[in-house]
Order: C-alpha cells, then sequence, then structure tokens
C-alpha cells in the first residue's frame, strides 16, 4: 500500500518558487501546498508576494525559477483579484454569462442567475456594472468564479472593500466551498483568516515563514500569561511585576491593559491576586492569553 | 430563468437576456460605447462633405479669397472622390486607430485583463476584437465612400463602377492592415494612447519608407492612394503587389501580436 505525502494530497503544490523583478526578488524558494477541499489562507504584510503568488497559480505570470503545479482543470481555476474591473457597458448578468461561455459553456444559464443571487447580486443583475461600488464590484467578480463550479478558488483580498454584512456574507459564502472546492485566499484581515481557514501560509518577503493547519500554528506560539485591564495608572503595577521572578515580560498593550508572561502559572495563580491587593491597583479583570493570529502574525514578521 | 430568458428595463419593459460570448462582447462594445456611431459618423461626415468641396471650391475661394483671383480648373468626377479620400485616410484613419486601440489594448486595464486572460486563450481574445474591429472601419468607410458616390453623382457626375468597387477592396484591405498594426502596437506597450501613437507612427513609417521606388510598390500605404488612382484610369493590376504584400503583412502582425501576448506577463 503507498502512502500518499503532503505534496501529493496538495491541489497546489510549488517547489523552490522564485519571481524576480529586475533585481526585486518578490519570491524566494517558496514551497506552497494547498490540501485538496482545504481554505487556505495567505497571509502577509504589503509586499511580500501574495498577488505575485496567487498570479502564478493563475497562470498570469510566469516563475523565474522552481516550479508550479495545479492539479485542477485549467477551466475550473477561477481568480478573483482585489479590485475586479469589468467592461462598464456590460450589466452585472452578462459578466456573469461571459464566465460561464468561457470556463463552464456546458453549464445551464440559471447558474448565471444563482451565482449573483449567492453573491447578493440578483437585484442588480440587469444593472450596467460601470455604476457599481467597489463592493459590488467584488461581489461580481465573486460571482463570475463561482458561476463556473470552480475546482480551485484563488481570491486576493476578497473582503477589502466591503461592509461589515457584505463582509459576513463573502465570508460565509467562501467557508461554504470547505470540502466542494479547494480555496486559497489572501487577506490582511488575521481575523477573517482565523474565522474561515483550517491551513495557513505566512509570506513575508516572499519567504514562506510558516505553513500548516491553523490549530497547529497558533498551539505553537501559545505562551502562559494574562491579559491584566486595570484603572490608570498601569505603570506601577507593570513595574513591581517586572520584578517578579515568575514573571518573563510585562507589556502594556494598552493604556489600562497589561499583557503578563508568566514562567509557571502555579506561582502565578498564588502570587498574582496578592501582589495585586499589595499594590492598591483596581483590576477590572483577569483572564488567561489566548493565543490568535493576530499576535502570532506579528511575531513571525517582526 | 434561462440564459436567453428575460430581463426588466428600468423603463419597466421587457427585453430578452442573450447569450454571451465573446464576438458579441465586441458587438455590445462597438454599439454600447458608441464606437460605431462615431466611426460612421466621421467617414459619412467626410463623405457628404468631400463631394462638396470639389464642387464648389472655385466658388468658396471666389468668395472668401480677399480679392485675390484664384483659377481652379473646372471639377471632374474623381475629385469628388479624392476629397473624400484626402480626409478619410487621415483623421478617419486616426479615428479608427483609436477605436481599435479600445478594444486591442486589452492589458491596459490589468484587473479587466486578468478576468479574460485567466479564463481563456489570448488567440481566443484577440480574433473577434481584430475581426470586429475591421468589419466596424470597413463598413464605415464604405459608408462614406457609397456617401461621397453619391453626391458626386450629383454634382459632379458618374464615377467608373468597377474603378469604384476595386478601390473599396483595397481600401479594405488596407484597414485590415492598420488593424493589425494596432494589434502589434497593444503587445509592445500597455496603454491605450501608446497604442494610437505607436500604430500612427508605423503608418506614417510607410510612406516616407515609400520614397525610394522599387519599395513603393510593395508597401501597404501604396493602396491609400489606389481608388483614386483606378477613377483616373490606373489599371488595378498595378495594386496587386501591395495587395498581396498587404495581405501577408496582416497575417504575420496577428501572429506576432498572438505570440507576443501570449508571452507577457500581467
Amino acid at each position: 500500500m503507498s502512502v500518499q505525502t503532503d505534496a501529493e494530497r496538495a491541489l497546489v503544490a510549488t517547489s523552490q518558487l522564485v519571481k524576480r523583478y529586475g533585481s526585486q526578488t518578490a519570491l524566494d524558494g517558496v514551497d506552497l501546498q494547498v490540501p485538496v477541499g482545504s481554505v487556505y489562507g495567505l497571509v502577509g504584510p504589503n509586499g511580500s508576494g501574495k498577488t505575485t503568488l496567487l498570479s502564478i497559480l493563475a497562470g498570469l505570470r510566469r516563475p523565474s525559477a522552481g516550479r508550479s503545479e495545479v492539479r485542477a482543470d485549467p477551466g475550473r481555476v477561477a481568480l478573483v483579484p482585489d479590485t475586479p474591473r469589468f467592461d462598464p457597458w456590460l450589466t452585472a448578468w452578462e459578466c456573469v454569462d461571459l464566465a460561464r461561455h468561457l470556463t463552464a459553456p456546458h453549464l445551464p444559464g440559471e447558474r448565471v442567475d444563482a451565482a449573483l443571487t449567492q453573491t447578493g447580486l440578483a437585484e442588480a443583475a440587469d444593472r450596467r456594472c460601470g455604476g457599481f461600488s467597489r463592493g459590488m464590484l467584488q461581489r461580481l467578480g465573486l460571482a463570475t468564479a463561482v458561476v463556473s463550479d470552480p475546482e480551485l478558488l484563488l481570491l486576493d483580498e476578497p473582503c477589502s472593500a466591503l461592509d461589515p454584512a457584505g463582509r459576513r456574507e463573502v465570508l460565509d459564502l467562501v467557508a461554504g466551498f470547505r470540502g466542494r472546492a479547494t480555496v486559497l485566499f489572501s487577506s490582511h484581515v488575521l481575523g477573517d483568516v482565523q474565522e474561515i481557514c483550517d491551513t495557513v501560509g505566512v509570506l513575508r518577503r516572499g519567504t514562506l515563514l510558516f505553513q500548516g493547519p491553523l490549530a497547529d500554528l497558533l498551539h505553537g506560539h501559545a505562551r502562559a500569561g494574562y491579559a491584566l485591564r486595570l484603572r490608570a495608572p498601569v505603570e506601577p503595577v507593570a513595574a513591581l511585576l517586572a520584578r517578579q521572578p515568575w514573571v518573563t515580560d510585562v507589556d502594556a498593550a494598552a493604556p489600562d491593559l497589561l499583557h503578563v508572561g508568566v514562567s509557571d502559572t502555579d506561582d502565578a495563580e498564588r502570587h498574582l491576586p496578592r501582589l495585586l491587593a499589595d499594590a492598591g491597583a483596581r483590576m477590572v479583570s483577569l483572564v488567561p492569553l489566548q493565543p490568535d493570529l493576530e499576535s502570532v502574525f506579528l511575531e513571525l514578521t517582526r | 430563468m434561462t440564459a436567453e430568458g428575460m430581463q426588466r428595463s428600468g423603463a419597466g419593459t421587457v427585453a430578452r437576456r442573450r447569450p454571451m460570448s465573446l464576438w458579441r462582447l465586441e458587438r455590445l462594445r462597438l454599439l454600447r460605447s458608441r464606437r460605431l456611431v462615431v466611426l460612421l459618423g466621421v467617414f459619412t461626415f467626410f463623405g457628404l462633405t468631400g463631394p462638396m468641396l470639389a464642387r464648389y471650391m472655385g466658388e468658396l475661394l471666389e468668395r472668401f479669397g480677399g480679392g485675390v483671383t484664384v483659377t481652379v480648373p473646372e471639377p471632374v468626377p474623381a475629385d469628388g472622390i479624392t476629397q473624400y479620400l484626402a480626409n478619410s485616410s487621415q483623421i478617419g484613419v486616426l479615428v479608427v486607430l483609436v477605436v481599435a486601440a479600445g478594444a486591442l489594448a486589452f492589458d491596459a486595464t490589468p484587473e479587466l485583463a486578468a478576468f479574460l486572460r485567466a479564463r481563456t486563450p489570448v488567440r481566443r481574445l484577440l480574433m473577434p476584437r481584430y475581426v470586429l474591429s475591421v468589419l466596424a472601419a470597413g463598413t464605415a468607410f464604405t459608408v462614406g465612400m457609397l456617401a461621397a458616390w453619391y453626391e458626386t453623382q450629383v454634382l459632379l457626375g458618374g464615377l467608373p463602377v468597377g474603378a469604384m468597387l476595386v478601390g473599396i477592396g483595397l481600401s479594405w484591405l488596407y484597414l485590415a492592415f492598420a488593424v493589425a498594426v494596432v494589434a502589434v502596437a497593444s503587445a509592445l506597450t500597455r496603454s491605450v494612447l501608446a497604442t494610437v501613437a505607436l500604430s500612427a507612427g508605423l503608418l506614417l513609417t510607410l510612406p516616407i519608407v515609400g520614397v525610394v521606388e522599387p519599395l513603393r510598390r510593395w508597401l501597404p500605404s501604396h493602396l491609400v492612394g489606389a481608388p483614386d488612382a483606378l477613377l483616373r484610369g490606373a489599371a488595378a493590376a498595378d495594386y496587386t503587389m501591395a495587395a498581396l504584400a498587404t495581405a501577408a503583412a496582416t497575417v504575420g502582425l496577428l501572429l506576432a501580436a498572438v505570440r507576443m501576448l501570449r508571452r507577457r506577463e500581467l
């Protein structure tokens, strides 16, 4: 019996992928593996190479070195750029039907209406998209992608122009693809990635710093500590805590909030309440620190 | 609802939704962005004003000449078409370049290009844009020519049908070449303006190269004066070499455009 490796199970796999623009290196030896059926979140600061990577996978750019493999039918790979644009004299229905015609002409025309309904554009189906807001264009971009029943969906910052309600709808839509299609989703909004992605990749300056299940990333960077909210001023308490042998670090996360790292939670649980009482601190709340993607991301990319 | 289902317009009337294709996309571009109207308007205007200018040039110069006496030879029927061709081969062709560049320079808007190029090969994208641009330009030229022909007939006298038809055919060939030049220019630049400027520059270079006599008869620019020369007694065979070279160059330019666009990254 043969055992499949991660690379063999991946719908998208790159090997030592390099992309250079003149003297600038946009991607530097990226080994990406996007598991079949996963919702993969690609996070990274501006200029980290996310858009370049998605463009290579969509076939719009060529790598300078390395290998890129997409094991999906080319007609069922859909890319949605962060600011989709269409000919302004086309209606929303015509844009989506054109996408259907180009990628899945065998699918019935009803799919166009379904895609517009799915993305909240049913009412605007017969309006020319030249008058659409950026948020509506982003929804239209998604409609042109979902109409062809994609096997691989490449989404570049799909929520960047949406209002909170629109963002919620798009996140639900993308999450709904889990198991039916493979989604590679780049975003600056780490909360969105944490909410819907099961696998993450952290890209910085063209280098993939981490790749794997989201739980592994968070667990691997979990640290013992507490979020301590006090009535101001917090500085005297911070100074007092910093002198304790069981405290590893104290960060003033906000004017009334201290993040206290500890080496031993037993010592912390035993001594922290008395220390605060002796200092006369007015405590509002004390909760254990939960690792979130944002803090892990900042730690990785610092 | 099917792809050919019904849609309700803003005015409350019901119209049919028609399935999209790259050919329909180009038809809509010409109609909805008014490009066809502009092309027809420009060439028809020249077609209507050319023979009139030829017929009344003497009177106009006499009236507005400020006392200077200018002797203008009595106009002949061919002069009506000459005047139309003088305008259509300059301003008219420039309008054709602008309209064709608007369709062919699809990489000018990267997000729009990403939508199309991630879904279909460049060759499939280019052909409808090229063919419909040529059809629109040729139709506009022909409508203008027919207007000029009719007005010449009324004001100056009849024109030989055979020479007119061959002249229109050779002009279509030149326009097909000009649009192919736009296709190549769009593959070499990344904006509509640069595409127009490069195309115009390349087309203007040809008559300069044509100063060298042996080359002149082979150049596409030789076809520009063909309708006029044919009306004045030139033989159609005089344009065979230029027509063949133009057809070959057009095919070569289109193949080069496809190759360059396919290799170009977004």
